[in-house]
């Protein structure tokens, strides 16, 4: 289902939209068509290619991620963890003088400390992007289309999806035409 | 998209004007120059209560550290080579040029170690005569490392750091050579004699550094012995080495140079080396403590215990701090490292960690044999004009060597990929 954008548009059928999808035969088009989609303003919307396109991220305008401050965050918070939990086990609540070093020695800590902070740090870069960018999910809609199976051979793909605040099924058809797009079709939900 | 960059690879952009920065540099040597000389003077008269002792350490100091850049840039060559990189033909002659004054570092260096043998060991106890007899010394005279002299001479000690000189001067000269013989004749095939070089020469390197820094460093205490001990200065020496070219580069860009060809993707990641190294110094460091903390071996921790005293436990700290945890979180920030200002500042403050690194682990020995806590502050500007003095002579050398040829290796087979570096998002 689309996210709520106060409208959802259906098809003839009454089939929910998922967005507009639109080939490309070269990657220069598709960059080029990825900049005017950026020009317009879109947010939702994705581009599709066989293989990577340097540059991509610019003509699409994507912005880089949060993720490193929460890495960040967690990774202190990982070793201050660490740090407390050995001081509170080796030098409150069960004191234990080992090798002759005094209780709650700081050296002794570090190797867990760091080791904990790295840990919360994967954990947290892993799950983070697994939750910023959706993934993994059962299915998703383009999969419905046989066009599309092309994104992984030799064809170039941009979809702008219907929850897109600026989305319009006339503009946004009219938009991807003028970028040079060789074929466009709905994609049902 | 091949990002068809259309930087400006004229000479006026690729070179400074031919001997431009001869004036200052020589100035530079000459009083780097004097700055040793005149402190040295002073040293041997004992006037104001230092001792040539002081000023031995303190000048070791500088020495070490000026070798230390110089080592750090030899290896970033090398380590360039060896992976083929790309980005880095476009700041690879400035690291050229740091390593260059390889064998002048030496020289550097050589005066303490000379000074040290004709004088039976004023740091390095274990040249003096009073030590011979200490069952560790015999020991350690086994395996040909602190062997007593033979006809008065140290020979051993004299032929390692023969050895260790040809290595760094043959690399470092071959390198250069190499590099500049491709901006005249375009030859890929020198880019392939390089990397063959860098094979070999990454582990004559590897092997070098490590016994250098155990001749001329740990040696002092002759009763210590840390086998991390060659990692724990390169480490240093590598941070060091990315800081200061960072400085270079930056003074290029700033005085209108490059443009379009060193830009703020190099700059990236070349902070991205400086933050690698401050966090591998960190690494190494404090394991290399801890263990000898943990197994409390009494011949090993006897290093670490008398630095933990003032005013050298102060000093630790401050290194734990300045070295490690102040860079780590200003590096972090993408912002700091993309900025030639801000690479220029943490270069600097490379630079000084590094010194102070070395200070702490020499600087002590100069009050090895006295039972109280000594006071650093009375005598202090002899350290800072001796530790001073090759500092100046190796940025002398460096604005008489950079303009002395093109910025860039111009024609490096990686230059179209160096041109159009991009970290991406």
């Amino acid at each position: 289902m689309p996210r709520a954008t106060g409208k959802v548009y259906v098809t003839e059928k009454g089939e929910a939209i998922h967005g507009i999808l639109a080939e490309f035969a070269t990657p220069a088009a598709l960059y080029h068509a990825a900049e005017h989609v950026r020009d317009a303003g879109y947010s939702k919307w994705d581009t599709f290619t066989p293989f990577p396109i340097h540059g991509m991220e610019d003509a699409m305008g994507v912005k880089r991620t949060k993720l490193p401050v929460a890495v960040a965050l967690m990774a202190f918070a990982g070793a201050g963890l660490a740090f407390l939990m050995q001081h509170w086990m080796a030098g409150v609540d069960y004191p234990l003088m080992h090798q002759g070093k005094p209780y709650s020695s700081w050296q002794a800590f570090v190797p867990i400390t760091f080791e904990l902070g790295v840990l919360f740090a994967a954990f947290t870069s892993l799950i983070g992007m697994l939750a910023l960018n959706g993934l993994p999910r059962w299915h998703h809609p383009l999969f419905k289309k046989e066009r599309f199976l092309a994104s992984s051979d030799d064809r170039f793909f941009v979809c702008i999806e219907a929850c897109d605040g600026k989305f319009d099924p006339d503009a946004t058809r009219a938009l991807l035409e003028k970028a040079g797009a060789t074929s466009i079709e709905l994609v049902e939900e | 998209m091949s990002a068809a960059v259309h930087a400006d690879l004229s000479d006026s952009n690729l070179t400074l004007a031919h001997g431009s920065g001869r004036g200052l540099g020589m100035g530079l040597i000459v009083a780097g120059a004097l700055c040793a000389l005149a402190t040295a003077g002073a040293a041997f008269s004992g006037a104001g209560g230092i001792s040539l002792k002081q000023w031995l350490a303190a000048y070791h100091v500088g020495a070490m550290s000026v070798l230390a850049m110089c080592l750090g840039s030899l290896f970033f060559i090398m380590a360039f080579h060896l992976t083929n990189a790309g980005w880095a033909s476009a700041i690879r002659r400035q690291f050229e040029n740091v390593a260059s004054f390889l064998p002048f570092a030496f020289l550097l260096v050589l005066p303490t170690l000379v000074i040290e043998v004709m004088t039976h060991g004023k740091l390095f106890l274990w040249l003096s005569h009073d030590m011979a007899g200490d069952p560790l010394l015999e020991h350690k005279k086994v395996f040909f490392y602190l062997n007593q002299p033979i006809g008065g001479l140290p020979v051993f000690f004299i032929i390692r750091a023969v050895l260790y000189v040809l290595i760094w001067t043959y690399l470092s000269r071959r390198l250069c050579k190499l590099s500049r013989q491709q901006d005249e004749s375009g030859d890929i095939a020198l880019s392939a004699q390089a990397r063959r070089t860098s094979a070999w020469g990454m582990l004559a390197f590897a092997l070098s550094v490590a016994f250098a820094s155990f001749d001329w460093l740990m040696s002092m205490d002759f009763k210590f012995f840390s086998t991390m001990w060659g990692v724990y200065y390169f480490s240093g020496a590598a941070f060091s080495a990315a800081g200061l070219v960072a400085i270079v580069l930056a003074r290029l860009v700033g005085a209108g140079k490059l443009r379009g060809v060193v830009t703020s993707e190099h700059f990236h990641d070349l902070g991205k080396l400086m933050f690698t190294f401050t966090v591998f110094w960190a690494y190494i460091a404090f394991f290399q403590y801890f263990l000898i903390w943990y197994s409390n071996i009494p011949e090993e921790t006897a290093f670490y215990v008398y630095r933990n005293n003032e005013p050298w436990k102060s000093m630790g700290v401050f290194l734990m701090l300045g070295h490690f945890v102040v860079p780590f979180l200003i590096l972090l920030f993408r912002p700091v490292k993309k900025s030639p200002a801000a690479l220029t500042f943490m270069g600097l403050w490379a630079i000084i960690v590094q010194v102070v690194d070395i200070y702490w682990v020499v600087r002590p020995m100069v009050h090895a044999t006295e039972d109280h806590a000594p006071s650093l502050t009375p005598t202090l500007w002899l350290d800072v004009l001796a530790i001073t003095a090759p500092l100046l002579v190796l940025a002398g050398y460096l604005f008489v060597r950079v303009s002395a040829s093109c910025l860039v290796a111009r024609r490096d087979p990686w230059m179209p990929e160096a041109l159009s570096h991009r970290n991406y998002v």
